[in-house]
């Protein structure tokens, strides 16, 4: 799975830590979902999305292999 | 979400830590110079017909048990659904490798001195976890620290 997430912070100018903190998770597990080591539960994901204000799919898409 | 409701707060890994370090000591008084605490029994040994009855040794292993109860289940400062897997991980690392410990002693250890081994491996799966996950922490950490530079 691919995800935006930099992109996403880069746009909105927010640091992992600050996302962290809004959807009340660590930033080491920011760090593991942006570099695609870990993907997220849909709540989490869900929460990343209206902080974000954009629909899941524009965050997370699926890769070839999945 | 909905949080594992099993675990401890945090606070409680300071406490068990403090707790299998006092009573590991007590073991190790235990078995290297048989202390017993005075009076501490369910009776006394009549004529030299039957033992004694000291519950100190009973203490230090319920207390070293107890204490890294404490701290396998006690929730990190900041207890997520990644850190919940790496729990899971971590304990299933830890299940099947005191098995494998159980297996090798099986077969390379005899008699007296693989029951002694036995009461040992109580705390293997306990012990193995700590490590395990603690480690997958502290990798955790140290990346997230590299790609922020």
């Amino acid at each position: 799975m691919k995800n935006s997430l930099r992109v996403q912070r880069a746009i909105k100018n927010i640091t992992q830590a600050e996302l962290a903190d809004l959807i009340q998770v660590s930033r080491q597990t920011i760090n593991t979902i942006e570099s695609g080591k870990y993907v997220p539960s849909t709540v989490l994901a869900l929460k990343m999305a209206k902080v974000f204000k954009v629909t899941v799919e524009e965050i997370f898409t699926l890769d070839a292999e999945d | 979400m909905k949080q594992n409701t099993l675990l401890l707060p945090n606070r409680y890994k300071a406490i068990g830590w403090l707790i299998f370090l006092l009573f590991t000591v007590l073991g190790f008084f235990c078995i290297l110079m048989e202390f017993k605490i005075p009076g501490f029994q369910l009776y006394h040994g009549i004529g030299g017909l039957t033992e004694d009855y000291n519950l100190t040794n009973e203490l230090a292993v319920f207390g070293v048990t107890m204490g890294l109860l404490m701290i396998v289940f006690a929730k990190e400062k900041c207890e997520d659904e990644y850190i919940s897997m790496l729990r899971l991980k971590s304990l299933q690392w830890a299940v099947l490798l005191s098995y494998m410990i159980l297996i090798v002693l099986n077969f390379s250890v005899y008699g007296l001195g693989f029951l002694m081994l036995l009461i040992y491996n109580m705390w293997t799966t306990l012990i193995v976890f700590i490590i395990k996950f603690n480690w997958s922490l502290y990798k955790l950490r140290k990346e997230t620290l590299k790609n922020e530079k």
